[in-house]
């Protein structure tokens, strides 16, 4: 329960963090912390245009993206407190809940009949096939290393490890933070401020999404960033007292915000051609972690 | 019957009565129905062949359902002194199958139905056809019950024959006649790794009943044996690279039929597989990890081909290798849990195999109907020239939708709930202490992870280009709903992969249960230590519950803050762009091609192009083809029967077409006989 409240805060700030560094950087002063909650009040309290293209499928999938949001953000815990939900092998449920809410704003972009919309849509699923090893093979190796499966267990019983433990952290938030900026389609693999919508990935599958729905898909990506935060947070905290660790969060959720505003003010996108590839990569990263997990279970003779 | 006595629960005589009863009148039924097929109008043929069907489905479920209780059904047939006993058995696991099997066959016979109905003016080819379909299920249900090897055989030839028969239902379209011509080919080349592992069986034992198996993998190693019948089973079941009749015989085939095939006869290939299984007694270890390698191979490489092809049926086909890959997985761990000891990863492995199997039966039928409607309404094949079908077509939209979605393995369908016992099973074994498994454990676990990702890709991919936007090319005919009888299968189907997603308990027990008895007595007492976790993944249900909770609460927020705001219906935004048309459109091909790009070392793409030559100022109209091959069958198999072929030119003076040297072909062999024998090299 606990996770959930810092969540939602930390979610409230997350984007506006980002959007502030990035201004920052570049010289201007920059919207205020809360922009990005008021366009998303704004958004919900206008009307919607739909394309005549459409069918019903465009109209449920905003509303079953965000739900798929909602529902992992459930399942992630806080140090020694658990998530609202929490049972063996939760973390499958998380990649498989957030795929079917992908599976709906994939198939809404294809309703549209736009051929720019297909374009995003196409990458979106290529993009997250290729970071679905990753998180796998990373949580596998936390279960090898924790002998649980739960997230919770998991993440309770990783400080208990000698150093190289923490340089597995380290290794582990690189990981997540990659799989978070798939997720939400930001810098290295996505321009979200891009003008080009043959450049685009996220942002041109929801080109015809207006008013509420388009609230509702902000709100998730807003969501999604604070979650995998939060999972990141997890991987430090262990088993650490409340007076401790809940600043560290919001301190991590920080560092992690401005790490993203600022990569995003100093860095170029990849090349599209090469995302693949580089997505490919935190495969090895992740077999990396493996193997430090073997290394530190002695399994290697 | 002397190795019947250490069986617990032999029949008591009335019961084998009762059994010996019902298959006496499904025999009978199904003569009745031929003779009636042959005689009757066209009308109602579908119906008698429809309620044959029914009539067999019945009264054998009625003697399975008793069977997956425990007691097994046991009656044998006394033939001559050749044959021996012939054993008809049903026991938990050909319970499990004999379920599945007419579970889909009803449906596909209902669907047949309404999809057979643009035939009616060719009488001859429907009577045959419901014919063949009667006996083909027939067939499948006694390939489960037959524990004789002999015997087994015959019904496996019956099933593959008639099966390849229904296959060429357009039998004027060379492709269909090529495809059922292959398929006949490799289903005998399986036949063949049957009858060499049998008579192998045979000459060590000296018995022809399934139960000396169990002396042979007593005696001998078990390595060679299981894995020539894991050929001759794999070949039916569809494990790489053995896969290559699949993709051919599905899309030719009617849909009724290739729902049938891809619900349920690969599906005999893994009964195969586990009944072998039940009877092994060493090596478990190796050869769990040789069935999990190949397996996590054949999901991948399934899954990946069905992502680039534009042919629907073609990639419902890939994509039932890829399920065929996900189930192999299963038997691989609980191999793997057999070596180890470890009952947990027994149950896990096994039991996921088994769950997923009836879960694609399942939705795999589902997809091939609902895109069999497809086909009926656009004739045509191809995803490229369809789109925006949703709207002529909802029903079926919806229900591919619900198909596409649960093959995916994505909650809360079914296809999730086996998906996750055999994640945990990987987990689960991740707990031995050696390294080598735990490597492999860990490359499936990403292997698994990437199969679901590809077929998210490749299902909205196939959806969004079938259903959403709008139609690329126009059609000749305006699709429309297809009929009620069509339609009823599929909502039956559907309302069963609900029930499996949520009262998993139900069928959960059900395969413990089976599982209790799968392997004798080495794991019946463990049974209890996997409590816990069955509680675990019944849960499931719970959590799905949950989310579809939230996605009704989020729904309904959203319909009271929209109401009464401004709704408006617009062009789609066209990025500025004034002038958009339908082909414009993303396509299918456009949308896997970088995937394809990728992975292009697997799957062989052809283009077929002339490029612009160079004074060429004002191009002519010309054509650009791009399609996609099997790699295996491309780079190997065509490889090996090219050179047969060519081989076989030397031998061409043999077939030469003048009736004279056929009849001295005949005396040559006569007089060879004769003289052999009286020389006494013969006897």
């Amino acid at each position: 329960m606990l996770s959930l409240i810092l969540i939602l805060i930390a979610a409230v700030f997350f984007t506006g963090v980002i959007i502030r560094v990035k201004s920052m950087s570049s010289g201007r002063k920059g919207p205020g912390i809360l922009q990005p909650v008021f366009d998303v009040v704004r958004l919900f309290k206008k009307g919607v245009v739909y394309s005549e293209t459409t069918s019903f499928i465009f109209q449920i999938a905003p509303t079953i993206y965000f739900s798929s949001v909602v529902m992992v953000m459930l399942v992630v815990p806080f140090g020694q407190s658990k998530g609202v939900l929490s049972f063996d092998g939760d973390f499958i449920f998380f990649a498989y809940i957030l795929a079917l809410g992908k599976f709906f704003s994939i198939i809404s972009a294809m309703d549209t009949g736009s051929s720019f919309e297909g374009m995003g849509a196409s990458r979106e699923a290529l993009y997250s096939m290729f970071a679905e090893p990753a998180f796998f093979i990373l949580m596998g190796s936390l279960a090898l290393l924790t002998g649980h499966t739960s997230f919770h267990e998991m993440f309770a019983a990783l400080h208990i490890g000698s150093y190289i433990s923490y340089a597995l952290a380290i290794l582990g938030t690189f990981v997540l933070m990659m799989v978070a900026m798939i997720e939400n389609s930001r810098m290295p693999i996505d321009d979200p401020k891009t003008h080009l919508e043959l450049t685009m990935v996220h942002e041109v599958m929801i080109l015809d999404n207006s008013g509420f729905d388009l609230g509702l898909i902000l709100t998730a990506g807003y969501l999604k960033f604070a979650i995998y935060g939060a999972l990141v947070v997890n991987l430090f905290i262990g088993m650490f007292p409340y007076h401790y660790s809940i600043p560290m969060f919001f301190v991590i959720q920080f560092v992690l915000a401005s790490g993203v505003g600022l990569i995003e003010s100093f860095m170029a996108r990849f090349r599209m051609s090469h995302n693949a590839q580089f997505i490919f990569v935190l495969t090895s990263v992740s077999l990396l972690i493996f193997f430090g997990a073997l290394l530190i279970l002695g399994k290697f003779v | 019957m002397p190795y019947f006595a250490s069986r617990n629960n032999v029949n008591s005589e009335d019961k084998m009565m009762e059994m010996e009863g019902l298959l006496n009148l499904s025999w009978s039924a199904t003569l009745v129905a031929i003779i009636a097929l042959c005689f009757n109008s066209t009308k109602f043929k579908s119906y008698i062949a429809a309620s044959t069907v029914v009539v067999n489905a019945i009264l054998t479920s009625l003697q399975a359902v008793g069977a997956l209780n425990g007691e097994v059904q046991e009656l044998i047939f006394q033939a001559n002194s050749f044959w021996g006993d012939i054993p008809v058995r049903i026991d938990g696991l050909s319970a499990w199958f004999i379920l599945i099997v007419n579970f889909t066959s009803v449906t596909g016979v209902i669907y047949g139905i309404g999809y057979l109905k643009p035939y009616e003016n060719s009488s001859q080819k429907l009577s045959f056809h419901w014919i063949l379909f009667v006996v083909f299920h027939l067939s499948m249900v006694w390939v489960c019950m037959l524990q004789h090897t002999f015997a087994f055989l015959v019904a496996w030839e019956v099933m593959s024959l008639s099966s390849m028969l229904l296959v060429i239902f357009d039998h004027h379209k060379p492709k269909t006649l090529q495809a059922g011509i292959n398929y006949l080919v490799q289903m005998h080349i399986s036949v063949t790794f049957l009858t060499v592992g049998f008579i192998w069986v045979y000459f060590q034992t000296g018995s022809f009943s399934f139960d000396a198996f169990q002396t042979y993998f007593g005696a001998n190693s078990n390595i060679w044996l299981f894995l020539i019948f894991f050929i001759g089973f794999g070949i039916k079941a569809g494990f790489i690279p053995l896969h290559s009749w699949l993709p051919h015989a599905h899309p030719a085939a009617p849909s009724h039929v290739s729902g049938v095939m891809s619900g349920v006869i690969v599906k005999l290939g893994i009964y195969g597989i586990f009944r072998i299984i039940s009877f092994l007694k060493a090596d478990f270890l190796i050869l769990g990890e040789i069935v999990l390698t190949i397996s996590v191979l054949t999901g991948v490489y399934g899954i990946l081909n069905a992502a680039v092809h534009r042919d629907f049926k073609r990639m419902l086909a890939f994509c039932t290798i890829e399920n065929i890959g996900i189930i192999g997985i299963g038997i691989g761990l609980g191999l793997m849990g057999m070596g180890n000891g470890s009952v947990v990863l027994y149950y896990l492995g096994f039991g996921g195999a088994l769950l997923h199997v009836l879960n694609h039966s399942l939705f795999k039928s589902l997809l091939f109907y609902s895109a069999g409607a497809v086909y009926q309404q656009v004739h045509t094949r191809d995803m490229n020239k369809l789109g925006g079908l949703i709207k002529q077509m909802p029903k079926t939209a919806v229900l591919f939708l619900i198909g596409a979605m649960a093959i995916g393995g994505l909650p809360p369908f079914n296809g999730f709930v086996s998906e996750f016992i055999l994640y945990n099973g990987l987990l689960e074994g991740l707990k031995t202490s050696d390294i080598s498994q735990i490597s492999l454990l860990v490359v499936t676990l990403g292997g698994l992870s990437i199969i679901g990702g590809i077929s998210v890709l490749t299902f909205t991919k196939t959806f969004g280009t079938i259903f959403l936007g709008s139609e690329r090319k126009p059609l000749a005919h305006q699709p429309a709903e297809v009929s009620k009888s069509m339609l009823w299968p599929q909502y039956l189907i559907v309302a069963m992969m609900l029930s499996v997603a949520f009262l998993p308990r139900f069928y959960l027990n059900t395969i413990l249960n089976l599982l209790d008895n799968f392997v004798n007595n080495r794991f019946v007492a463990g049974s209890s230590g996997f409590a816990a976790y069955a509680e675990n993944i019944t849960n499931i249900n719970l959590y799905s519950l949950l989310f579809i909770a939230i996605v009704a609460v989020s729904w309904m927020i959203r319909a009271f803050v929209v109401k009464g705001k401004t709704r408006e219906m617009q062009p789609t935004w066209g990025c500025a762009y004034v002038a958009p048309n339908n082909r414009m459109q993303y396509t299918g091909k456009s949308f896997s091609k970088s995937l394809g790009k990728i992975f292009g070392f697997l799957l062989v793409e052809e283009k077929r192009y002339s490029e612009l030559a160079a004074g060429e100022i004002f191009p002519e109209t010309r054509k650009y083809e791009s399609h996609y091959h099997d790699f295996f069958e491309y780079r190997f198999i065509s490889y090996i029967t090219h050179h047969l072929v060519y081989a076989a030119n030397y031998f061409k003076f043999i077939q030469n077409g003048r009736v004279q040297s056929y009849v001295w072909y005949g005396i040559v062999f006569m007089v060879a006989i004769f003289t052999l024998t009286v020389l006494t090299v013969l006897k």
